[in-house]
């Protein structure tokens, strides 16, 4: 046992959290995924608002929200190394900023009753824009230093979002306008698909899986080119590539802007979802809960970010939702523990598991468990050449 | 490049498999599922007329708590909750309600927004009203949704006038504005504060403490009193700056809307520094915990409560019943206000579905009807409450309760329910 | 000028049981280079050690055994997950951290439920007459005994030979292990001296004027970030200056909240990060930091 683990250790020191990014055919999980895998994949997605009941729609937009900001946070983090506690900052400023843009002119608070998506549009540039005002601070920070330096954002944040009433409604928050596209509108009115009721969370669902398709296939195209290996020079050995001729403090700069952009996506699909801004929900507990996506799911990967992010989210769902059913949990007042604090252990021994016994994360569990189905077998420590267990 | 076809493969496929497939899918609509909507099926096997709607069965009729017990307002959540299911279970025993049981899911959200949405909109489609919902913020959000679709009746557990102005959410009591301008009038009416006077108010951020600014200035306005503002966060726990300013400024009194360590750690300075002006502070200001700590002497002096109840040690019989009975179920919980906030709230809801059962309409809007109906509603704890007007609170009274260690809960009554004018000419929108 | 130095003197004790938790996380980033996240949870379980044996053992004992109780926690922190780290990259730790920090928390809140628990301390809610300003006695206690414990740090750093294995572990660990510096021991008493400090904390910090000790309490280790930060993570020093800074703004824009008012209610709290930030723009490693010479 332990001496497979400091081969699985030594197998992801080699290639690096980033793993799947070196590319040899044959060799990591995800190119042993055929495209047909893929397209059931796709296809039951694209389905599951025709049976899934309104709750599980939910759970998974939140998670598809949370998917796009890890993803983000893990070009930042994970990828490049600059440790951020600052990430729901900029969520909350996609969120609003979509507010603001495309809200009611006449409704109390300020709003410039833009169209929706050139709403949307603007918040996720806005949240890059922020990103690249604090960049010249990221840039001259390394590590721990971002790290509390961001820490501020998060404080800086609440304060605005909590006394600038005229454009962020304080405590109550404000109401988001509903996302329009062409003339099709993502509210609760009721559309019927195939006999199926489609509201807001059915509209959503695909507006949704689309946004997180792209951002994921972009963040991919980062990561696997040029630019990637550049990021992940920076994260391993800052000063070395600099000496190769990385032009490390703009890449810096670049990632803290596009990280902060996919941040301002994922507030504003979480703002579309929750119909209302609330401002307590952007504060550290959100942006620590970042930080334990990417590192459960896998650092510097993008399926890290997205298994991370449904790990986080859903499972306080699930957890409170059979509350009843789990052993353990139980009703307040007879001294058991309540369905919110078993996520809570639960997402925390994560993270910890996760780094000590599983470094790359959730993503590299295929392999891991491929490589002891190999031992198990034939007694080599040829990990390669397996079938994916599905 | 092999991989670009995939996807729009996948949307053919998958949009020619909806079409075929759904027919299979328990959420396609046929003529009788409701889908959370307001249908009455009326399928009950007793009274052929009676109207029923979601949660109801022929013999439980479902209710929803959305919590908080693992969150800052853990303390109250948990109190409530538990008043709550006692409530039920009491009912229970009794036949029920309309001959049907009653059954509570509680869901604790632990003041997250994405928990709080998710589980109201999970309990949605399955309950007939909710008797609990923590959290200002979490109910505004789904307001507009209560409103135009869902109709379901809701008793917020958060006294803030913004949640005002819906006749399916209802809080019990005045709201925190109302409650402060009743505790201006007391600090006028029996500490001899005067025109020209000036009164500190430490508040915390959000919708509580400026609720109750709002009532503060207005009141200071129309009294010629000044107000000096003195905005703390929940997590601010040494009220020694706060004090120290209001010192200086020679304030005549202290109004605090802020939680209960603050409140006691206001007391204790102010104590402790020599400033021995009446404290007063709102009804979310006070825990009987508090009464075992170093700040016991300086909140037994000169510190008040205003509060929408009687308290839980009061000797009538609403509050003593209920404090023994919640004793009796839970020996090692603590007597505070949360209980009677779970109890009232429990009874309102049972009361208006008891009335909605008359009606034969068990339906939401019935009950919400059923609600309208309770304008002189006497729920044992001291007001009377009117529940036909949803633009305003179902009272404006107040009692001014003072901390005493003998008492169970901690508080006994110090002024009985009264009405400031002031609060009855309090402008709302 | 008496409000000045009012708040001056507040603020610099309460500064100087921020400085007390930013030490212990200044020693644990030169001896491990973690940033630790779970400071909060360190000072809450002090605190709770302490209070919950205040009935039977006294306070003095009580005090005792939270501070070892915090250290000892802050230890077996270290031997069992801190040191099980094989990777490079110490900002994933610091992320660990926050996992662990979770984990206690919740665990300490559940056990705290609604409870306001009392120290019951000595000093009580007197006040003491300082020329023309009134403080409470135990914010003067709380600066003489941080004083004193930092002050017997730093000689303890200086002139033992565990200060001396330390510094030069922080320096160069390899060359450190090398000389037969015991890094695993380094890095274990590190931590724990760092709970140790933060239970010290805990108790200021729920004493008069503040109510009590309740699930909440934890998170003014936030306060002591931009502390450290502020005075240069890897600087002894720097923790105490930093301290000091944080709790002088603090005390300063709550006074002043109403001169301050344009930046919006509340501004106390902010102010510390705002200071911070301002410093990092001049000094990208706090005002004592050790300034990196590598420049590409």
């Amino acid at each position: 046992m332990s001496d497979l683990l400091t081969r699985v250790r030594r197998g992801a020191g080699e290639k690096g959290p980033g793993g799947p990014a070196s590319g040899r055919p044959g060799r990591t999980p995800r190119d042993l995924v055929t495209p047909g895998l893929w397209l059931l994949l796709g296809l039951v997605l694209m389905l599951l608002p025709f049976y899934l009941e309104a709750f599980w729609l939910r759970a998974g937009l939140f998670a598809m929200a949370a998917a796009i900001g890890a993803i983000g946070l893990n070009l930042l983090t994970g990828a490049t190394g600059q440790l951020s506690l600052g990430h729901a900052f900029f969520l909350a400023i996609g969120a609003y900023g979509y507010c603001v843009f495309a809200g009611d002119p006449d409704a109390g608070v300020v709003g410039f009753g833009m169209p929706p998506l050139l709403a949307m549009v603007l918040a996720v540039l806005l949240a890059g824009a922020a990103g690249g005002i604090f960049s010249p601070i990221a840039g001259r920070l390394r590590g721990a230093y971002l790290g509390i330096a961001t820490l501020a954002l998060i404080f800086i944040g609440q304060h605005v979002l909590f006394n600038a009433h005229d454009l962020t409604g304080g405590y109550n928050g404000r109401s988001v306008p509903p996302l329009d596209i062409l003339g099709f509108t993502f509210d609760n009115e009721r559309v019927m698909v195939a006999s199926v009721p489609f509201q807001a969370v059915e509209k959503l669902w695909y507006l949704g899986l689309i946004l997180l398709v792209l951002g994921a296939l972009f963040a991919r195209g980062i990561l696997r080119s040029r630019p990637g290996r550049a990021m992940n020079a920076i994260r391993d050995h800052r000063i070395a590539a600099g000496v190769m001729g990385v032009p490390v403090a703009r890449y810096r700069g670049a990632v803290f802007i596009i990280s902060s952009m996919y941040a301002g996506l994922a507030g504003v699909l979480l703002a579309l979802i929750f119909q209302r801004t609330v401002p307590s929900y952007f504060g550290l507990i959100l942006a620590l809960e970042y930080l334990a996506m990417i590192v459960i799911g896998g650092l510097g990967t993008v399926g890290g970010a997205v298994l991370g992010a449904f790990f986080v989210t859903v499972i306080p769902q699930v957890l409170t939702r059979y509350s009843e059913a789990l052993p353990l949990v139980s009703a307040p007042g007879t001294g058991g523990v309540a369905p919110g604090e078993v996520s809570r252990y639960l997402y925390g021994a994560a993270v910890v598991a996760a780094v000590l016994f599983l470094p790359g994360g959730l993503v590299r569990l295929p392999a891991v468990l491929r490589a002891r189905r190999a031992r198990r077998r034939a007694g080599t420590t040829d990990t390669g050449n397996m079938e994916v267990p599905s | 490049m092999r991989k670009r076809s995939v996807p729009s493969a996948a949307v053919a496929t998958a949009t020619v498999l909806a079409l075929a497939l759904t027919a299979c899918s328990s959420k396609a609509e046929d003529d009788n599922t409701g889908g959370g909507g307001n249908a009455g099926n009326g399928d009950a096997g007793d009274g052929e007329s009676l109207a029923t709607g979601p949660g109801v069965t022929d013999d439980t009729i479902s209710l929803g708590a959305l919590t908080d017990m693992t969150g800052p307002y853990a303390t109250l959540g948990v109190s409530i909750t538990q008043a709550q299911q006692l409530y039920v279970k009491e009912v229970n025993e009794e036949g029920g309600v309309c001959e049907r049981d009653l059954e509570l899911t509680t869901r604790d959200h632990g003041y997250d927004a994405s928990q709080a949405i998710s589980a109201y909109n999970e309990l949605e489609p399955n309950v007939l009203a909710y008797t609990q919902f923590i959290g200002s913020p979490f109910v505004t959000a789904i307001k507009d949704q209560v409103d135009s679709t869902d109709h379901a009746v809701i008793v917020a557990q958060a006294w803030t006038a913004s949640l005002l102005g819906s006749e399916y959410i209802h809080m019990v009591g005045s709201t925190y504005d109302v409650e402060t301008i009743n505790a201006i009038d007391f600090l006028v009416d029996e500490k001899g504060l005067s025109e020209g006077d000036s009164i500190g108010h430490v508040y915390f951020e959000g919708d509580y403490g400026e609720n109750a600014l709002e009532g503060a200035r207005y009141a200071a306005e129309e009294l010629g009193l000044t107000i000096s503002e003195q905005q703390i966060k929940p997590t601010d726990e040494d009220m020694t700056a706060q004090v120290g300013t209001l010192a200086r400024e020679g304030v005549s009194a202290i109004i605090v809307s802020a939680g209960p360590r603050q409140a006691a750690s206001v007391a204790g300075v102010a104590a402790a520094a020599g400033l021995n002006v009446p404290i007063i502070g709102n009804n979310s200001a006070f825990a009987p915990q508090l009464l075992a700590t170093d700040a016991a002497p300086a909140l037994l002096n000169e510190f008040y409560i205003a509060a929408p109840t009687l308290p839980i040690g009061s000797e009538e019989e609403g509050p003593s019943t209920l404090a023994e009975a919640y004793l009796a179920e839970y020996p090692d919980a603590t007597l505070d206000n949360g209980v009677v906030a779970g109890w009232n709230a429990a009874r309102l809801v049972t009361d208006a579905l008891r009335i909605a059962c008359d009606n034969n309409d068990l339906t939401r809007e019935g009950v919400a009807a059923a609600m309208q109906e309770l304008n002189d509603y006497d729920n044992a704890f001291g007001i009377v409450h009117d529940f036909s007007d949803p633009a305003n609170p179902s009272s404006l009274e107040s009692f001014i309760l003072t901390p005493d260690t003998d008492t169970p809960g901690g508080l006994v009554v110090e002024r009985e329910a009264f009405v400031s004018e002031l609060a009855e000419s309090f402008p709302r929108e | 000028m008496t409000t000045f130095l009012e708040l001056l003197i507040t603020g610099i004790s309460l500064g100087s049981v921020y400085a007390l938790i930013a030490l212990g996380f200044v020693i644990i980033f030169k001896s491990t280079e973690v940033v630790n996240f779970a400071h909060a949870s360190l000072l809450l379980a002090g605190g709770y050690f302490a209070v919950v044996s205040r009935d039977t053992l006294g306070f003095w004992l009580a005090l005792l055994v939270g501070i070892a109780g915090a250290a000892l926690l802050g230890m077996l922190l270290e031997f069992l997950i801190i040191r099980r780290y094989r990777g490079r990259d110490h900002s994933v730790l610091a992320i660990v951290t926050i996992g662990i920090d979770i984990v206690l928390i919740t665990e300490l809140a559940r056990r705290i439920g609604p409870q306001i628990f009392s120290y019951r301390d000595p000093w009580g809610n007197t006040m003491m007459q300082l020329g023309p300003v009134s403080i409470p006695q135990t914010r003067v206690a709380a600066f003489v005994v941080a004083a004193a414990l930092i002050t017997v740090f730093l000689l303890a750093f200086r002139y033992t030979s565990w200060g001396v294995a330390m510094r030069a572990a922080a320096e160069d660990r390899g060359t450190a292990a090398l000389m037969g510096v015991r890094l695993g021991w380094i890095s274990a008493s590190a931590w724990a001296v760092a709970g140790a400090l933060a239970a010290v904390a805990a108790l200021f910090l729920s004493i008069f004027p503040t109510t009590g000790l309740d699930r909440e309490t934890g998170l003014i280790a936030l306060k002591a970030f931009p502390a450290a930060i502020i005075g240069g993570l890897d600087s002894t020093t720097g923790a105490l200056a930093g301290g000091l800074i944080v709790g002088v703004t603090q005390s300063l824009a709550t006074g002043y909240q109403s001169e301050l008012s344009f930046l919006g209610n509340g501004i106390g709290d902010l102010a510390p990060y705002l200071v911070m930030v301002v410093v990092l723009l001049i000094r990208p490693a706090g005002l004592f930091g050790t300034r990196e010479l590598s420049r590409v």
